[in-house]
């Protein structure tokens, strides 16, 4: 079985066996799309929540407001039917929540935005496992449609 | 935001001199706590690259560590991280501690934070001391992770979010392997310009 690794701010399209992989979840959320009935899906590792004026966006996979369409338009390139689209979304912990400068609590506005985004584009929102405070690692089976996410010294659970 | 310049050669060349000065003065420091045991300093990297890149100067984003994170104030802006694979740092809490690991309690976590403390704050005090800059320190935090969610937290909570960044990466060990770790400094606004004006005497670009 074939895997592939979206790295921080990429995002991957598989179909069939193949399975896409993200490791190091912290702020960052994973947003997976896919269509299971065909079997194919996307996974991106999304870093930032707006691309705020940043004009030219080299990686949509960056910022929630780029990845959801792009995502969408990947998924559906490769055979995936717009209207029944589902999503499934995991990270955006706070790996220093004794800080108390909560800069570094972008992980919940990262999980904010990339819900806003999923709604406005009407995509149905299957399962997550967001915030807290431990970093995590998805990998999607676009096949099912299935995800399972596994924070370090933890089993992986399926959302 | 601007998109970061990478830096001139001779640039390049003084920030690796910093990285030295600083992490020869933090390694120090952590001999001194370890009874005076051996490190051997690596010489430093100094890279000008993308952010995923950058994650895998710390040997790649799966591998657990601990994270100390400091952010740094004053003259001039940063963000510091000592990270260590986790084995090294359970082995440097059972020699601070005196007994055998157990698990990441209150008591080895607040050891290790004092730990990253000493070694961020020996580095910043080198930087200081060549410079004339006043460098605050932060107080430290503290993850077990993932490097990769490690250092991606960092550098979005510290507003590092351009396509390239520019890193200092210290790196020692010693013998056997059991203590390793990278000492990492990133910039925060207005990049390193500051310590080449001083250094360098170059007006600002």
């Amino acid at each position: 079985m074939a895997e592939k690794f979206v790295n921080m701010s990429e995002l991957k399209v598989a179909k069939g066996e193949e399975v896409l992989v993200t490791v190091g979840l912290g702020s960052c959320v994973g947003v997976a799309i896919y269509d299971k009935g065909r079997g194919v899906g996307g996974l991106a590792h999304v870093f930032l929540s707006e691309s705020k004026n940043e004009t030219d966006v080299k990686q949509p996979g960056k910022f929630a407001d780029t990845a959801i369409p792009a995502l969408i338009s990947a998924v559906t390139a490769l055979g995936g039917r717009r209207s029944v689209l589902e999503a499934k979304i995991a990270g955006g912990a706070n790996l220093f929540p004794k800080l108390a400068n909560s800069t570094l609590n972008v992980g919940k506005q990262n999980v904010a935005a990339v819900k806003k985004h999923l709604a406005k584009h009407g995509i149905v929102l299957k399962g997550m496992a967001v915030e807290g405070n431990k970093g995590r690692k998805m990998t999607f089976y676009p096949k099912n449609g299935m995800v399972l996410v596994q924070s370090i010294g933890e089993k992986p659970e399926e959302i | 935001m601007g998109e970061e310049v990478k830096p001139t050669p001779m640039e390049m060349d003084l920030l690796k001199e910093l990285g030295n000065i600083g992490a020869g003065n933090a390694t120090a420091a952590l001999s001194s706590m370890l009874y005076d045991r051996k490190l051997d300093m690596v010489v430093p990297e100094v890279a000008f690259m993308s952010l995923p890149e950058s994650i895998d100067l710390i040997g790649g984003p799966e591998a657990p560590v601990a994270g100390i994170y400091i952010e740094v104030s004053g003259d001039v802006r940063g963000h510091m991280a000592f990270l260590l694979p986790i084995d090294c740092a359970q082995g440097l809490v059972e020699q601070l501690l005196g007994h055998e690991f157990v698990e990441f309690d209150e008591m080895s976590c607040s050891v290790l934070e004092e730990v990253g403390n000493v070694v961020i704050t020996s580095y910043l005090n080198a930087l200081s001391s060549m410079t004339d800059l006043m460098i605050k320190p932060s107080v430290p935090g503290l993850a077990i992770d993932m490097a990769g969610a490690i250092w991606a937290s960092i550098l979005v909570g510290a507003e590092l979010t351009d396509d390239y960044i520019t890193v200092i990466k210290s790196a020692f060990s010693s013998e056997g392997r059991q203590i390793a770790g990278h000492i990492m400094l990133v910039p925060g606004e207005g990049g390193f310009h500051k310590f080449f004006n001083i250094l360098l005497g170059t007006g600002s670009r």
